[in-house]
């Protein structure tokens, strides 16, 4: 009965009208996105200004090199690990914001929550990393000088202190996203038909349950397409979360260097256009290879939610 | 109605398109008629100068002004129209470059350290053969001494701002408090003179932390280790170096001069003496010598230590401040070509931009328009020549100022000297550069092209590493040695090895 | 009975738990506020403090000395956020929804078009070159709506995804039976039934141009054309420059440049502007939730 209908109805859905819906953004991807990928191979020349991007002479793959030193996997394993925990841990702590605000039910409070928390995203890193050394600073900051004294115990010299570094990195990822985050989960759940919760309702379920049966399994397309985007970018990190909130501490670089800051440190004093258009064409092929594997697992399981 | 609905989407699509089109034609119009603007009159070579600047950037009205008043200076001298381009100074480099790399029109900028860069890249034109045509009295200024910093493999490409180069260590400290510890500070002749001057402080003030860095991540106590070459590497992130006379590459950080200075602020540090967060402060030296808990610092200024310590007390809100010299000046070529103006390599009229160059560096007119702006509107001027701003405003109110980068653009020599400042000043400064010694490899630069790879993996571990050192948070008896292993296992060697090549090959052609 | 307790139970732990976070999010900002009011010498001699030793303006007279400045910077950034957020959310729902059509033959193509642009891009070179050279929009407003945030993949596939799971099958077929156009079931059923993920997008469309200072930083000399996170970042970075070891060949003493507590006022009227406007605006977003919730 199903197919029957759905094959009338691709009689009745033409291509052509959908596409030309679709055409203005069509148009804008392929000029702002798709032209100036030719630019990947700049990876691939030894670049100079007089020769230009396409007179310039090519010179293999010398450009990837320092990308694959030694000292560069520490660089991708810190890179890799902060992505798994800011996909799992930042999803978790979303949708729980998202599930409670729901509950709320009264809009002056969701209102006044929901800015609260989606305030610290307004914030640019540059500041971001101002606050922290308000909170960090060894000499004048307010952890060492007023909870620290209030509590007692040894003031810490945090930017030269790697250990607490990746909860510190964490905390100020979950501070500054989770009210972001929170707000598709929220519209997802707004979506979700209230009859549903109505009927459970009648049948005894518990909010609790409510949430376990009802609300988390209609999330879950959700979850899925946010976290296959998240994979495709698990070589990339937030250059500011990395850079601007540990100050730059050189004694901190074992567990706050990512692919990003590496790049940017290695060559702030070289500037060469083609090892930077390196580093992005490595984070973008294994981004590339990694989620459409992902996708690809995704498909088998649940057709409807994959990515394409 | 359904047609209605479906020629407006058309239309919202069309409009998407031609709407980007659109503003693509309507600047082009505008160019045009600034063309033909031009055309009315006489046909003169357009010159654009990029500068690097701290101050606000104008708005284009205020700009126009400036421009107008230079041109009617270049027109009828050298023929040629100027287009102020002001970039704020920390992305400077990256909009030059980017600039140049989309074929945009820049033919004059300069260099933030990075000139070694820009011409191993090809950013710069070769002026060898044009420098005697079209600014021959910049040579006569500056000598062959200086421009050797500018040249590569015979050829030069570029011209160093000309201003004092000579960089003297020294330590700024707060006269009240020498004063009344009885502390005599004519007494430091080194930086290790230092330490018992510390304690003393300490002692009569424990809660203070008397030593505050100079910058982000280095005490300044790196800036005192005499006569170091530093081949064309950043001062701060030096890999091989020259120390002395001798010719022989080493490694900075095998030093025993380098072990010596991170033992001694390493005992600062145990002691209290400096602040603990020297490595990551966001504060600047001023903002830390105007609080309570500071005594001094150590830097190297190019003037003399009284004119230095009167114009910083006056930032750090009239504190009295003494200052004493801990060192000598010492030139080498980076230090000379850090701030060197180069015509690009993408230039279409190198010859009316060298001449422009030419008149940054010859006459008073054009370059106090381009550091102070229009007089009157933008500075005023009492009757022995001192500068100061119109009453009532200040830097950030006035409509064109670019006076925070008087230190690199053109002829320092020639500009307006600020109220505060002495004439005197400039003549011993003049006479430094010629006194100052100057390193054996005077005028060598580096081309670090062959070991691109070691230098990006060594450049990490350096930043990892010596910021801690200098400031003396970690131990340098056990860091120093992890540090050169790292070093080595970034390549090093190889680094090192490259430049003594390059360098014995100079000395060969020399 | 017992539902309602439970119910309520649950309401009251929301509450606080919300509270709560609401404090960790907000007690970072109040520090800043703070630190923007605090006399500079007390900062850096008793450290960072809710309850200041000394208070003082400074740093508000300071910005108010440069009031013109920030005034016509906050005109480019409400112009470029309003028309920025307007178009890109028309062609932002415009794309996603055919994509959400089960039954469109070119479904998985475009998906995939527009997922390879969230993962692979040319640099900044080459599209800096494309848009001065080809489009000139160097120093024009169009600089800073145009390039990188009209259309973003992540935007795109939100509200796909909300179509595909929001917008049953059957509606649009009835439509289709009654011979409606694609335009018009687009217009007349789909943006009805999209309110809450429109909120959603335009929410981090506006927010994203309204933080933006890249564009500003490729393609805008003219400083009347920046900004004002243009203006902020410059001044705060051109601090960040001089603390750097890459200015010490400057070796110029005369730098009198802002000190903490104007960074951190400047960062206070970074955000300010969204904290007003935000609560008006929200009213729609959270009725957008609400008449989606209805809706589904």
């Amino acid at each position: 009965m199903k197919k029957v209908v759905s094959k009338k109805n691709r009689g009745l859905t033409k291509s052509g009208p959908l596409l030309l819906i679709a055409l203005p953004g069509i148009v804008y991807l392929i000029i702002n996105n798709y032209i100036p990928m030719f630019g990947v191979f700049l990876a691939f020349k030894d670049y100079s200004y007089v020769k230009g991007i396409f007179g310039s002479d090519w010179n293999g793959f010398d450009n990837f090199k320092y990308l694959f030193r030694q000292d560069a996997l520490l660089i991708v394993r810190n890179t890799i690990l902060y992505n798994l925990a800011f996909i799992v841990i930042g999803t978790v702590c979303a949708i729980l914001v998202a599930i409670l605000m729901c509950e709320l039910g009264e809009r002056f409070r969701v209102k006044i929550f929901q800015s609260s928390l989606l305030l610290p995203n307004l914030l640019s890193w540059v500041v971001i990393g101002f606050i922290g050394y308000a909170f960090l600073n060894a000499d004048t900051g307010f952890i060492n000088k007023t909870i620290i004294r209030l509590f007692g115990g040894n003031e810490v010299a945090w930017y030269t202190t790697p250990k607490p570094w990746p909860f510190i990195l964490l905390l100020v990822y979950l501070w500054k996203n989770v009210g972001y985050s929170s707000i598709i989960y929220m519209a997802s759940i707004a979506g979700i038909d209230k009859s549903i919760f109505e009927a459970a309702k009648i049948d005894g379920a518990k909010k609790i349950e409510q949430i376990r049966y009802i609300t988390i399994p209609m999330l879950k397309p959700t979850v899925v397409i946010l976290t296959l985007m998240a994979v495709g970018r698990i070589f990339y990190s937030d250059f500011g979360l990395f850079y601007q909130v540990p100050m730059n501490s050189g004694a901190l670089y074992d567990v706050t260097q990512t692919i990003d800051t590496y790049v940017y440190h290695g060559l702030m004093e070289l500037k060469d256009i083609g090892m930077a258009a390196a580093a992005a064409l490595y984070q973008s092929v294994v981004g590339f290879v990694l989620v459409v594997t992902a996708n690809a697992v995704v498909r088998k399981i649940d057709r409807e939610n994959a990515l394409f | 109605m359904k047609i209605w609905k479906k020629g407006l989407i058309i239309a919202l699509s069309l409009i998407m398109v031609i709407g980007l089109a659109g503003c693509g034609k309507s600047t082009t119009g505008e160019k045009d008629k600034d063309g033909s603007k031009s055309g009315e009159n006489k046909s003169y070579d357009k010159v654009v100068y990029a500068y690097a600047t701290f101050n606000n950037i104008p708005t284009s009205e205020v700009l126009d002004t400036v421009e107008e008043e230079i041109n009617k200076i270049t027109r009828e001298k050298i023929n040629v129209e100027v287009e102020l381009l002001p970039i704020a100074i920390f992305d400077y480099s990256s909009s030059v470059s980017l600039a140049l790399q989309g074929g945009e029109q820049i033919d004059l900028f300069q260099s933030l350290g990075d000139f070694n860069n820009s011409v191993s890249s090809d950013m710069a034109y070769d002026i060898t053969d044009m420098i005697d045509v079209y600014a021959k009295e910049t040579k006569e200024i500056l000598g062959e001494d200086i421009l050797a910093a500018c040249v590569k493999d015979g050829r030069l490409y570029g011209i160093p701002t000309y201003k004092p180069y000579a960089l003297t260590p020294m330590v700024v400290y707060k006269q009240e408090i020498a004063d009344e510890l009885g502390i005599d500070m004519s007494q430091v002749k080194s930086v290790f003179d230092l330490t018992d001057v510390l304690r003393k402080v300490k002692e009569a003030y424990p809660d203070m932390t008397p030593l505050v860095p100079v910058q982000t991540g280095t005490s300044g106590v790196n800036m005192t280790i005499p006569e170091v070459d530093y081949l064309t590497d950043d001062y701060f992130s030096p890999k091989g170096v020259l120390m002395g006379d001798s010719m022989t590459v080493v490694d900075y950080y095998g030093t025993e001069e380098f072990a010596e200075i991170c033992r001694l602020v390493r005992t600062w540090y145990n002691e209290g003496l400096i602040l603990k967060d020297a490595a990551t402060t966001t504060s600047t030296s001023t903002e830390l010598m105007s609080s309570d808990n500071s005594f001094c610092y150590i830097a190297s200024y190019s003037y003399p230590p009284e004119d230095t310590a009167a114009s910083i007390s006056a930032q750090v809100g009239n504190i009295p401040l003494g200052a004493v010299q801990i060192g000598e000046a010492y030139l080498d070529t980076t230090s000379i070509n850090a701030l060197t103006w180069m015509v690009s390599s993408t230039s279409k009229v190198p010859e009316a931009a060298l001449k422009f160059l030419n008149l940054t560096f010859t006459d008073p007119d054009v370059i106090n328009l381009i550091i102070y702006g229009i007089e009157g509107r933008d500075y005023v001027m009492d009757e022995e020549g001192y500068v100061s701003y119109p009453e009532g405003q200040d830097a950030s109110s006035v409509p064109y100022t670019a006076q925070l980068s008087c230190g690199t653009l053109g002829n320092f020599f020639l500009m307006h000297p600020m109220k505060g400042t002495k004439k005197e000043s400039l003549i011993w400064e003049e006479e430094q550069n010629k006194l100052a010694k100057k390193s054996p490899a005077m005028g060598f630069t580096f081309d670090s092209s062959e070991v691109k790879t070691e230098y990006t993996a060594v450049s990490n571990v350096i930043q990892q590493y010596l910021p801690g050192l200098l400031c003396g948070s970690v131990d340098p008896e056990v860091v120093i040695p992890e540090f050169r292993s790292k070093l080595s296992d970034a390549g090093l060697d190889a680094i090192i090895a490259a430049k003594q090549k390059q360098l014995d090959e100079w000395l060969k052609n020399k | 009975m017992f539902k309602q307790t439970d119910e309520k139970r649950f309401r009251i732990f929301s509450t606080v738990f919300l509270c709560l976070l609401t404090i960790i999010a907000l007690l970072p900002i109040i520090l800043i506020v703070i630190a923007s009011f605090t006399d500079e010498k007390s900062l850096l001699s008793y450290g960072y403090s809710y309850f200041p030793k000394a208070w003082s303006f400074n740093a508000y007279i300071y910005l108010i000395n440069q009031s013109k400045l920030i005034l016509r910077a906050y005109g480019v950034t409400v112009f470029v956020t309003a028309v920025g957020t307007v178009t890109s959310v028309l062609v932002t729902t415009m794309l996603a929804y055919p994509m959400s059509r089960k039954n469109f033959k070119y479904r998985n193509l475009l998906s995939f078009f527009v997922f390879f642009t969230m993962l692979f891009n040319g640099g900044i070179v080459s599209s800096y070159m494309m848009w001065t050279n080809i489009f000139k929009i160097k120093n024009t407003i169009w600089a800073l709506i145009i390039p990188n945030y009209l259309v973003t993949g992540f935007n795109v596939f939100l509200v796909r995804n909300y179509y595909s799971n929001n917008v049953p099958d059957a509606i649009i077929e009835s439509a289709q039976i009654d011979g409606a156009t694609e335009m018009r079931i687009f217009w007349k059923i789909i943006i009805p039934l999209s309110v809450p993920t429109i909120a959603t997008i335009s929410l981090f469309t506006a927010l994203c141009y309204w933080n933006d200072w890249l564009n500003g930083l490729y393609y805008i000399t003219k400083s009347e054309l920046f900004g004002i996170q243009n203006l902020l970042i410059k001044i705060m970075n051109n601090v960040q420059f001089l603390k750097s070891g890459s200015s010490n060949y400057l070796g110029v003493g005369n730098m009198n440049l802002p000190g903490t507590s104007v960074r951190m006022a400047m960062a206070v009227i970074g955000i300010l502007p969204i904290v007003i406007i935000y609560p008006f605006v929200q009213k729609y977003f959270i009725k957008g939730v609400i008449v989606g919730a209805v809706k589904g």
